[in-house]
């Protein structure tokens, strides 16, 4: 059975960018401060435009923020 | 604790208050001056119009687009969308226990009165409000479901 397992990169490139706060973030990409905690520990996966909206603030590709890994078990 | 979940418990209370203060005076009223259709529709009514109160968390993301503080997003949405299903779901085996628990006291030919419905229907409702608001509470906790590991 596949398992997968969604990792980002979030807390890397806010550091690399400015060191932003999360709750900067969060008003950056319309969230709540709690939204970009969960992100960040990996306990929530955004959805597909929120996960855009996470990669243009960083100016990045979306890849470049989330990485999906599927194991077999 | 963070604005939505604080938002969660007083939605919670309130719910739970709204429900059973006229649930608990209609059914009061019907075993005191009997049953009429008074206090079935006013409490009907107020039934009504505070579960227009479980559908504003789902236009929220819409309402609030335009407001520069976000206290409620996609992930609240989430959460809240299965907290209800699951109240629903829930209600749904509350209804079927109290028809079967009903059948097994009075029996295939036995009869009910008609003040069980609403005490039934208040029921009802009491457990959706608690199972909902359980509900966003384990994720609110977990950190909601969505890509939990």
């Amino acid at each position: 059975m596949a398992k997968s397992e969604m990792q980002n990169q979030v807390r890397r490139l806010r550091f690399e960018n400015g060191e932003i706060t999360q709750q900067q973030l969060a008003d950056r990409v319309g969230v709540t401060r709690q939204t970009i905690i969960a992100i960040e520990s990996g306990k929530y996966a955004p959805s597909l435009p929120l996960a855009f909206k996470l990669a243009r603030s960083f100016g990045v590709s979306i890849e470049q923020v989330f990485q999906y890994d599927e194991q077999e078990t | 604790m963070n604005e939505t979940k604080v938002g969660s418990w007083l939605y919670f209370f309130l719910g739970l208050a709204c429900f059973l203060i006229p649930g608990v005076v209609a059914v009061f009223i019907v075993y005191d001056k009997g049953i009429s259709f008074l206090p079935v529709f006013m409490f009907a009514g107020i039934v009504i119009w505070f579960g227009l109160f479980w559908l504003f968390p789902f236009t929220f993301g819409k309402l609030g687009k335009g407001k520069k503080k976000v206290s409620f997003d996609e992930r609240d949405q989430s959460i809240h969308k299965k907290a209800v299903m699951s109240a629903y779901v829930v209600l749904w085996l509350y209804f079927v226990a109290v028809c079967v628990i009903a059948w097994c006291i009075v029996g295939p030919h036995g009869s009910i009165s008609v003040n069980v419905m609403p005490l039934t229907l208040l029921g009802g409702l009491v457990i959706f409000t608690l199972v909902q608001g359980l509900a966003s509470m384990i994720q609110y906790g977990r950190g909601g479901k969505d890509g939990e590991k």
